[in-house]
């Protein structure tokens, strides 16, 4: 008894070293589990605080390219206004009630914001960024995150004030997107290699497409409006089994240069996913 | 004694800090990351007990891993380190010695330091790499992640080394 003791006690830093990794490893494979994640990570207030500090900062150094970057949109917009304006012009005569109606309701099913980007990763398998809008200002998670250039990312959950967004540099991401102008949707995964490239997997063989070609939202997830931009394709090959094409996309948006973005919302998103959850599983 | 450890904590602090905004943001070719804040651990006195160097590199991994995302993998990475510290540092020792000194370019010239921080920085990236890739594996990849973090470290380490050595 007394030799064992005496072993336990000369050897006890094994024991505590055991211990301290046991506890770093339980960590690391706990992340998925919401409580952990959310007080483990910087969506926590002190180190979102911390980081929104330090962004007031430092982004006065890219004020340049953002209005730059603003202005451009703005353009985009009015220009869009101004040729939808017409449109609805044309039809007022004939149709009037209807034309507004069905535009009323086309707008309204989706509700947006807009929030600054606080933190950001991009060399890890799995990236995350921080945004500083949370709970309070009604962002949860399964909304999506798009900035000028286009799709960046899916809430992934929300304090009261941050909010950790899982952005396509994450392996677990997966966005339902199709090819401009064709009708066959699927879904978009990194590989956790490039970060200014994603694949476009289980392709069906008889979609039309060619290098260069648009890569939009499909809409049918309800997360993200159909047709936000993407990437454009970049590289087409056969899948393993050569049963479907696998496509590699320039992603447009810059992941190293995030600083603003909006943030959209389904209002039927969560009644959608309900009506989902009913269909019984086979 | 309190002293010393309020200078410690002191140091931890500011260290957390400096690794937290500057360094983990360098990632220099998307594969080096520098994680300078091991020098905290690997400059602790040589006679420091097991348990504590234990603790701090816990602790202070634990703190880098909350700003980056990555619960545990720093601290695993840093402790195993920290555990590994003494018996490397003892196998650099010019003559048997039980001075209580901090290891620096003074105390084991430079062939030993260069040698001492390289063998325990290549084993935490070594660890921290192959705790994040485990679901992943691309060989190559792991090679030239380690290989170009523990050079980057290593050339911060050195530098600031050159400039404190007096």
């Amino acid at each position: 008894m007394q030799t064992l003791l005496n072993f336990l006690v000369k050897h006890n830093h094994w024991f505590f070293f055991i211990l301290l990794e046991g506890i770093s490893v339980m960590l690391i494979v706990r992340f998925n589990n919401y409580q952990s994640a959310r007080f483990f990570t910087s969506a926590n207030c002190v180190a979102g605080e911390m980081f929104s500090v330090i962004t007031d900062a430092t982004s006065y150094l890219s004020l340049k390219g953002e209005n730059k970057q603003l202005l451009e949109q703005n353009v985009t917009l009015l220009s869009e206004v101004q040729q939808l304006r017409e449109e609805l012009y044309s039809y007022k005569s004939a149709e009037a009630l209807a034309a507004d109606e069905l535009f009323l309701r086309e707008s309204s099913d989706y509700v947006f914001n807009s929030a600054r980007v606080v933190n950001n990763s991009l060399n890890a398998t799995n990236n995350y960024i921080v945004i500083d809008k949370g709970t309070a200002d009604g962002v949860g998670s399964e909304m999506g995150i798009y900035n000028a250039d286009g799709v960046v990312g899916v809430v992934y959950l929300s304090s009261k004030h941050y909010s950790l967004v899982l952005p396509l540099l994450n392996s677990k991401s997966n966005i339902s997107c199709r090819i401009k102008g064709g009708d066959n949707f699927c879904a978009l995964q990194w590989d956790g290699e490039d970060t200014q490239y994603s694949y476009l997997v289980d392709l069906p063989r008889y979609t039309k497409f060619e290098q260069g070609d648009t890569v939009v939202t499909s809409g049918f997830s309800s997360i993200f409006p159909a047709n936000i931009p993407v990437g454009t394709i970049d590289r087409v090959e056969d899948t393993p089994d050569a049963m479907f094409y696998r496509a590699r996309v320039r992603l447009l948006v810059d992941f190293s240069s995030l600083s603003s973005v909006y943030i959209v919302g389904n209002k039927g998103h969560n009644e959608q996913m309900s009506l989902e959850d009913k269909i019984p599983e086979k | 004694m309190t002293s010393t450890y309020l200078i410690r904590i002191r140091n931890f602090i500011l260290v957390a800090i400096i690794q937290v905004l500057i360094f983990s943001q360098i990632h220099l070719f998307g594969y080096a990351t520098a994680c300078v804040y091991l020098l905290f651990i690997l400059k602790m006195p040589r006679l420091t007990s097991r348990n504590e160097l234990l603790v701090w590199a816990f602790l202070l991994g634990l703190t880098v891993d909350i700003f980056s995302n990555t619960p545990g993998l720093n601290a695993a990475a840093a402790t195993a380190m920290a555990f590994a510290r003494n018996m490397v540092l003892s196998s650099f020792l010019q003559k048997v010695t039980s001075d209580n000194f901090v290891p620096s370019v003074r105390t084991l010239n430079w062939g030993g330091y260069i040698c001492y921080t390289l063998i325990c920085i290549l084993l935490f990236y070594l660890l921290l790499f192959l705790l994040e890739m485990f679901t992943v594996g691309y060989p190559l990849q792991l090679i030239i992640s380690i290989s170009s973090s523990t050079l980057l470290t290593m050339l911060f380490v050195l530098v600031i080394e050159f400039f404190t050595r007096n």
